[in-house]
């Protein structure tokens, strides 16, 4: 196994820098700021997806309550912004939404984690929807309904160097963000902690046999997830400079799961493809053909290719590529 | 068992190390880099020109609407308001000679992706002027996207205060009522008419918290009373359990709702009797819009409510202009349902608020974005008539906080011909009599 990995290290180290160079110059090129920051948008839900597939591909949890995470992360987030517009500000922000979403992660692992497959979605979905609730109507702390619009803090850092925010700069910053964390999951994934959680998924009465503590490792799967969600829901709100309810409610992590199963569960990047196609389709289609009745499509060919590709797009691909 | 045959299965397809040889590498990637060209070309192509005009380039109009998810009802029949405003004005010339291009997107409901969309609109349809907007939460959202590119934002339907209160914007503009405007209106009538001593029953989000407060100290300011309110979360399908708990000596409930939670809220009162102790009244049409009235039928007979928009011809809304405008939305709505649909608040604001954007370009000869400032200042202190641009009346445009006055309808629910529920006027509100000071200071 070992001998394996570190034969496809270079080719694996060789196409990611090529992706990473090829999202960060290709927006360049980019008729307008229009297409350029649907990217942004794009690589940000693909990080919210990609956090949904470590539990989802790795774990073998189905987690339908991610926009728990990923909306405490953007409340954190939009809190930081609110109260401050110090050259720390981005970097607080980051630090608030990922402490909110550690919290809800700590709480959501600790009840969720003793309940296994429907039961542990159910729960999530439940806290999700919970908490979608107190947003909402707690107008006085979160904004209610109309959310929270603060001003987007400035590209700096360790307060040496200080910028406005460009559509580029933003991208570049946000690819930075999604490129890092997706090495660390893909580590973490290949870790001895990530092979525990793969046998667990496999086989979760033999792993505990084996003498491993299932709910630890599972717990610990779920704060990860949680972080990494938390950081995107951060990302979202610096990048939108809004904060909203419905970042909490139940289709923001439904969408994040068809996301996983468009580009391919269990690939970490496949999720970010995932993402992209979705939105992509979606914005082609009310755009050149109907703005009304656009998501017929949208639907049919998701239909078509859950049915003809269950592996997702990348799995897909990947297969045809070793055919 | 099968599953796991299954997973096993394709992970051994996906997984299985060298096998990729340069003819399938090259093969899946030319396949690739024809599909990304593809979809590069879509990218490119301009937006389709919606009319032939001569040769004029149009002034290009964009907003959003919630075409799809719970509120497309309601955004399908503001879009219907847009496009006949929009087909009428080229009809009749256009804007100083030029087309207007209207290029609607879909909100989806959502705030990011109202975002997303008004930033497309902005940014790659290079709208000159956005006029839009339905739910509130998606306007609030959106609004600093124009305030960032400089283009007037005439909004469409959101009614939430803080538009033109606390998060009032140089560069948004709502044409139509809102809350505080209606209370002042609406609460004489109230406490003189029906009793002085209220409940105030209000959907518990952010809309609902703010009218209430709004019709609050209407009441108060006209020596009524506000006995209690009651607070029912949005989308509740069982009110009973709020509106058993509610009793006590007072006069009227009055309601703040929307869509089903309009039904919701009228009928479950009335199965609990509620109706036979306490008149019925509430915010607007919200509770009891023309589309909720085949619902409630019987039940919300008697019901008082104010709206800028009745779909009846009576009193002032038995005009020429009214009958011009409810015609050419109901065959315009044909394109959608063949049926037709009647003409509502939704896409008589629509279509009210593009025409002012008309008579504002028009006033300032506007040629295109660059001339944003004038279009503000021609905007600023309007003051427009009824006529065919504007079928339910005057209306002031206000420079403080871009906060339109307009005419108020007081109405009850009688029955009508056959089986039959619909509004009846009781009263019109002139809209200097809506008057609310200013609470706003654009940054």
């Amino acid at each position: 196994m070992a001998g394996t990995r570190s034969a496809e290290k270079p080719g694996f180290w060789i196409a990611f820098l090529v992706v990473v160079a090829v999202l960060a110059v290709v927006p360049l090129w980019f008729p307008n700021s229009f297409w350029q920051r649907l990217l942004t948008e794009v690589l940000i839900l693909g990080l919210l997806a990609m956090s949904s597939d470590l539990l989802i591909g790795y774990v073998g949890m189905v987690s339908f309550g991610h926009a728990l995470f990923f909306g405490t992360g953007c409340y954190g987030a939009a809190y930081a912004l609110t109260w401050t517009e110090s050259p720390f500000a981005l970097w607080l922000a980051l630090l608030l939404g990922l402490a909110g979403a550690a919290v809800m992660g700590i709480f959501v692992a600790f009840y969720s984690t003793r309940l296994r497959d429907i039961y542990f979605s159910i729960t999530t979905l439940v806290f999700a929807q919970i908490f979608w609730v107190i947003v909402f109507t707690w107008t006085d702390v979160t904004g209610g309904e109309n959310g929270l619009v603060f001003s987007p803090p400035r590209l700096s850092f360790l307060g040496l160097f200080a910028a406005e925010f460009t559509t580029m700069s933003m991208h570049w910053f946000v690819l930075a963000v999604v490129a890092l964390c997706y090495v660390f999951c893909r580590r973490v994934t290949q870790s001895p902690f990530g092979k525990v959680l793969q046998a667990i998924r496999e086989n979760e009465p033999r792993t505990r046999a084996i003498g491993y503590n299932v709910e630890r490792h599972k717990m610990g799967m779920v704060m990860l997830s949680a972080l990494v969600a938390g950081l995107s829901g951060a990302l979202y709100g610096i990048f939108n400079a809004y904060a909203a309810p419905d970042y909490f409610f139940f289709l923001q992590s439904g969408e994040t799961v068809i996301y996983n199963v468009l580009g391919g569960i269990g690939t970490l990047a496949g999720p970010v493809l995932g993402a992209g196609v979705f939105v992509l389709l979606k914005e082609l289609f009310s755009t050149y053909w109907s703005p009304e009745y656009y998501l017929i499509p949208v639907g049919l060919l998701f239909t078509i290719m859950v049915i003809y590709m269950p592996q997702g797009l990348l799995g897909f691909l990947r297969h045809k590529l070793n055919e | 068992m099968r599953q796991e045959g299954h997973d096993r299965r394709v992970d051994e397809n996906v997984w299985r190390p060298g096998t990729i040889t340069r003819r399938r590498f090259v093969g899946v990637g030319a396949a690739s880099v024809a599909a990304a060209g593809t979809l590069g070309a879509a990218m490119l192509v301009p937006s389709p020109w919606r009319r032939a005009f001569g040769s004029e380039k149009p002034i290009r109009v964009g907003g959003i609407q919630p075409l799809t998810g719970p509120a497309a009802g309601g955004g399908l029949m503001a879009k219907v308001g847009q496009e006949v405003a929009a087909e009428r004005i080229n009809a009749a010339g256009g804007v100083n000679g030029r087309p207007l291009e209207l290029i609607v997107e879909d909100s989806e409901g959502k705030p990011a992706a109202g975002i997303r969309k008004t930033r497309k609109l902005l940014t790659r349809d290079l709208v000159d002027v956005g006029q839009g907007g339905f739910m509130s939460n998606v306007c609030i959202a959106c609004m600093p996207e124009y305030r960032r590119a400089r283009i007037v934002n005439m909004i469409g339907v959101c009614l939430d205060t803080t538009i033109t209160t606390s998060r009032c914007d140089r560069y948004t503009f709502r044409p139509f009522d809102y809350a505080p405007a209606q209370a002042v209106a609406f609460a004489p009538y109230l406490v003189n008419n029906i009793g002085k001593k209220w409940h105030i029953l209000f959907a518990d989000y952010a809309w609902g918290q703010s009218t209430r407060d709004a019709y609050r100290d209407g009441i108060q300011n006209q020596g009524g009373e506000v006995v209690d309110t009651t607070g029912i979360p949005l989308g509740t399908a069982d009110m009973v359990p709020f509106l058993s708990k509610i009793r006590g000596d007072f006069d009227g409930l009055f309601m703040i709702f929307f869509g089903k939670d309009g039904v919701n809220v009228v009928t479950q009162a009335y199965n609990l009797g509620l109706h036979n102790k306490y008149r019925f009244a509430g915010d607007g049409a919200a509770v009891v819009a023309g589309t909720n009235l085949p619902a409630q039928r019987e039940k919300a007979l008697g019901f008082v409510g104010i709206d800028r928009y009745l779909p009846i011809f009576q009193g002032p809304l038995d005009t020429e202009h009214h009958r011009k405008f409810f015609d050419a939305v109901f065959e315009q709505s044909k394109q959608y349902d063949p049926n037709g649909i009647l003409p509502d608040r939704y896409s008589q604001s629509n279509f009210e608020a593009l025409n002012i954007l008309k008579v504002g370009m028009e006033a300032c000869d506007f040629r295109g974005r660059e001339d944003t400032e004038k279009l503000i200042e021609a905007l600023e202190d309007l003051q427009v008539y009824a006529g065919d641009d504007f079928p339910t009346g005057d209306r002031l445009l206000r420079k403080a906080d871009h906060q339109a006055f307009t005419n108020e309808y007081i109405f009850e629910v009688v029955q009508g011909a056959g089986d039959t529920y619909q509004p009846k006027v009781l009263q019109v509100v002139p809209w200097q009599d809506t008057i609310v000071p200013p609470a706003c200071q654009f940054v």
